[in-house]
């Protein structure tokens, strides 16, 4: 939408249910150009109610339209401030004039999407329509965001903490055959396994037929005397002896053929879905790491873990257990079902009853279950959760001589668990035997029906005999086919979040002509820069500065006013709105992300220290240093010493399972990692926080060492670090306030002196 | 040693004989204590929202600067207390569920149909366990996906088929 939209357009979506008795308020000249349904009424009930705002006027009102107090109208050539509310259970939306003020919207919270465009939409009609300087604020507040992301973007639809993903816009169809195009470079393999499952299933099935040939053409006649009848199928009349023999034999080569190739089938395909999981795997994970840092602050760490382990693991179930199962059960059921009609129509018929019952039957009791289950799962949780906060805090426990209550606390929620299993154990002991009565149903029929057909010469024995042993075989894949839906879907979400990561797309990536970014000097340039996280809420405003190369920059300012969202920028984690950061006086968007990170050094707060040796961790980011490098690294940034001190040197291991170091000993092998990789530009992220002094002394040693020469950030919350700068800059609320040396800040007397002045306050008070 | 620090001096509560609370032209909440400039745009913050919403009622200016404790809304002079409920009922949108009419679960999430002292309502809950929190005496407190509160006073006193449906959820 253009900005210079003066004209009659409405600037948001209008509501569409507008009643008209409420129309009829506003003049005919007047068209709407912003209209809004909210779900609370003005007096508090639940209920449609309108905000309407024509270029004249705002109105606001109830479905009745019936006037006082529940209507608003309000002159915008009036309105003075506008506030947005986020209340505890809802939000509101209130508006001042000069002489009064009043609510004029509730909503609840299911509208904080639909409300946060609101009210800069309306401040622009407020500015149109009175004469307003620019700088002056008219708004006020602002809505909780957290809450925007537990619905789906298309639907609507809330998605499941769990999941986290949309279930009613996953397309399981479409998903699982995504997925099973990464089989199509296995294309043979696939083919091989699928040809192998088919002949297996099929010479599965051959020994009741065998079975009806060794009653009916070889048992029967010997046994009424009538041996002269025995003949087999393919090979002629033969002895009794000699017919067995064969039909042995037979069974015999069935039975090794069967095995066989059910050996090779589950060994070519388990490797079908090795192979494919494992390009999967390896595709998601390098995807990941092209990905910018927006896509991890969008998304909690476990969920995205997983989606490289859990759900890449579950689609290989799904490929090699699943989906074979699920074909050979099909092929058996159609088979069987098949050979029972060849066998005997009539009686296959009545061989089928049951089965509707039995389909019926499992859905329900897999609902039951599932019914049952779900609360017992949040109550293990639940005795879990208890354990996990108690069994670490024991030491509070025993301090405060709570055992006892502890005990009894545990002892309920265990009991409620004994009470939910028992519940789950009957429901599930009721299903077994019901599943083996039904199934026995058939057995009955066939008995009945069966042995009638027999009695009368209407069916030989043999094929009754057959028919039995089919029917057994029978259920058993109609009942797992039941239980399918259930594993299609979850192998559905899995893909989906498996594909979620995938088709993510890097905010931040190289240019298709970026160039190497040449060896810099180190001079920062910004030029009107501007950048928000999320729209609307700006971080970083029209910021402009220039660095020389070699000078040090302090950065202060309070909490949350974009100190470090500055620094992020200068390391192109996150592409900018407006303006341009120029290093050297090439723009960071126009060179290769690798060749500009390169050349940037970053030491954190809480430094991350890899598993891995002392050595390994220092060399991290120039892995080809030389030994001598390594310990001339260390002992610049003070490291040395400790080092040695440690059992095995620099070939300790460290990181998050092996030797603890203290907070100033991994401080100071981040710094020598810094150090080695020699960047031109040098950012320090609260790097001496949380120190004890000591520590800290030895640190800024270090760091002073490591600064000489750099362009370098530091950001500090404890003033008396930033002594070396040559210059400091005041950020606040994303804005430059303040720019100078210590002496001049001081003397200009403004935030970065009152905040000196506080800490002097401070360490007085921590003195006494 | 002599004991002079009483643990109960770190309060900081209103002397509800002096306290004056109402609401401006503006619709917004002053507070008026004798001898002192009236403070406007007063926000409330229950310090018990949940356990004692009437008591330990905490004003605060609109920087978030805490002027005084209300120890007790009931101590107020009737005009006062009329305003600062007034407040707090604006502020803590919580209705009431007095009947429950059918909750449906579509992908595990429960949606359910309600009737509130506010009037009927339909929600959805993200995850019972974490987002439905049950308190002594049958009280249940519930947040649905959005960050919308509920609040059903004592489950075991709804009608027959409303408590079915809530005990199947609790």
């Amino acid at each position: 939408m253009s900005e210079a939209n003066t004209d009659t357009d409405p600037i948001l979506p209008l509501a569409t249910d507008l009643p008209a008795e409420a129309l009829a308020l506003l003049p005919p000249e007047e068209t709407i150009r912003l209209s809004i349904t909210t779900d609370i009424k003005l007096d508090g009930l639940y209920g449609p109610a309108w905000l309407l705002a024509t270029d004249q006027r705002l109105l606001a009102f109830s479905p009745d339209g019936g006037g006082p107090p529940d209507i608003v109208n309000l002159a915008l050539a009036e309105i003075e401030s506008l506030e947005i509310q986020d209340l505890y259970g809802s939000g509101a939306l209130k508006a001042r004039t000069q002489t009064t003020g009043q609510t004029i919207a509730l909503f609840s919270k299911t509208l904080n999407a639909k409300f946060a465009p609101l009210p800069e939409a309306l401040e622009k009609l407020i500015r149109q329509a009175q004469p307003i300087d620019d700088d002056k604020k008219i708004l006020r507040g602002r809505l909780d965001r957290a809450y925007l992301k537990r619905r789906c973007e298309h639907c609507g639809q809330v998605i499941p903490r769990r999941m986290g993903v949309c279930p009613s816009c996953l397309e399981s169809s479409k998903l699982l055959n995504r997925f099973l195009a990464y089989s199509l470079p296995y294309w043979p393999l696939a083919v091989t396994s699928l040809a192998i499952l088919l002949i297996g299933t099929f010479i599965g099935l051959t020994p009741p037929l065998l079975l009806r040939t060794l009653i009916d053409n070889v048992l029967s006649p010997a046994a009424t005397g009538a041996s002269n009848a025995i003949s087999l199928p393919l090979l002629g009349p033969t002895s009794a002896s000699g017919a067995l023999a064969y039909l042995v034999l037979g069974l015999l080569l069935i039975n090794v053929s069967r095995n066989i190739l059910g050996a090779v089938r589950s060994y070519l395909l388990a490797r079908l879905g090795e192979q494919i999981t494992f390009d999967m795997r390896r595709q998601v994970y390098r995807h990941l790491h092209r990905l910018s840092l927006n896509f991890y602050n969008d998304r909690d760490t476990g969920r995205i873990m997983a989606s490289v382990t859990h759900d890449v693991g579950r689609l290989q179930d799904f490929l090699s257990d699943g989906l074979q199962e699920t074909i050979r059960n099909i092929l058996t059921i159609l088979i069987i079902c098949s050979l029972l009609f060849y066998l005997n129509a009539g009686l296959a018929v009545y061989v089928l009853l049951p089965t509707p019952l039995i389909v019926l039957v499992t859905i329900h009791f897999g609902k039951r279950l599932h019914r049952i289950y779900t609360p017992l799962w949040r109550r293990w949780a639940g005795i879990s959760a208890l354990l996990a906060d108690v069994i670490p805090g024991v030491r509070v426990v025993k301090a405060f001589a709570q055992e006892h209550r502890e005990v009894e606390k545990f002892e309920s929620r265990s009991e409620d668990l004994l009470q939910g299993e028992l519940r789950a154990a009957r429901t599930r002991s009721l299903f077994s035997p019901l599943m083996s009565f039904l199934t026995s149903l058939g057995t009955l029929i066939i008995w009945w029906v069966g042995g009638n057909k027999v009695l009368g010469q209407s069916m030989s024995l043999g094929e009754f005999v057959a028919f039995t042993g089919y029917m057994w075989q029978f259920y058993g894949p109609v009942e797992s086919l039941c239980r399918l839906n259930h594993r299609f879907q979850r192998a559905a979400t899995s893909a989906e979040r498996v594909f979620e990561v995938l088709d993510s797309q890097p905010d931040v990536d190289d240019a298709p002509d970026a160039k190497q970014l040449p060896s810099i000097n180190g001079r920062v340039e910004f030029r009107n820069v501007s950048f928000a996280y999320e729209p609307g809420t700006p971080v970083i405003e029209n910021l402009s500065f220039t660095v020389e190369p070699g000078e040090m920059i302090g950065l202060a300012g309070h909490s949350g006013a974009g100190k470090s969202t500055l620094i992020n920028l200068i390391c192109r984690f996150y592409e900018i709105d407006e303006g341009s950061i120029l290093v050297d006086g090439h723009d960071i968007r126009e060179v290769q992300l690798r060749s500009l990170r390169d050349q940037v050094g970053v030491v954190l707060q809480e430094p991350f220290l890899f598993n891995g040796s002392v050595a390994d961790n220092i060399a991290y980011g120039k892995p080809e240093a030389t030994l001598n490098e390594i310990i001339a690294a260390a002992m610049a940034a003070n490291a040395h010493d400790f080092i040695c001190g440690l059992p095995d040197g620099y070939d300790s291991i460290v990181g998050e399972r092996a030797v603890r170091l203290s907070g100033g000993e991994r401080q100071r092998l981040s710094i020598a990692r810094a150090i080695l990789r020699d960047p031109r530009v040098l950012i320090l992220d609260e790097a001496t926080a949380s120190m004890d002094t000591e520590t800290e002394a030895q640190i800024q040693e270090a760091l002073a060492r490591l600064v000489k020469g750099r362009t370098t950030f530091a950001i500090a919350h404890r003033l008396s670090t930033l002594r070396n700068a040559d210059r400091l800059f005041i950020i606040e609320k994303g804005r430059l306030e303040e720019m100078g040396t210590h002496n001049e800040l001081v003397a200009l007397d403004g935030i970065y002196a009152r905040l000196v002045h506080m800490q002097t306050e401070m360490s007085r008070i921590r003195a006494l | 040693m002599e004991n002079s620090y009483k643990l109960t001096d770190e309060l900081n509560l209103l002397d509800p004989t002096t306290a004056r609370l109402y609401h401006d032209e503006f619709d917004d909440l002053v507070l008026e204590i004798a001898g002192r400039d009236p403070e406007r745009g007063i926000l409330v913050v229950r310090c018990f929202p949940i356990s004692a919403g009437d008591r330990f009622i905490a004003l605060c200016t609109r920087k978030e600067k805490e002027l005084g404790i209300v120890e007790d809304l009931a101590a107020l002079d009737p005009d006062s207390r009329n305003a600062l409920a007034d407040a707090l009922a604006r502020a803590y949108f919580r209705p009431q569920i007095t009947a429950v009419y059918a909750i449906t679960e579509e992908h595990h999430i429960p949606r359910w149909q309600v009737d509130t002292d506010r009037g009927p309502r339909t929600f959805e809950i993200r995850s019972s366990r974490r987002d439905i929190r049950v308190l002594s005496q049958g009280r249940v407190l519930i947040r649905d996906a959005d960050g919308n509160q509920y609040e059903i006073p004592n489950y075991r006193r709804l009608d027959v088929d409303s408590r079915a449906l809530v005990e199947d959820q609790v």
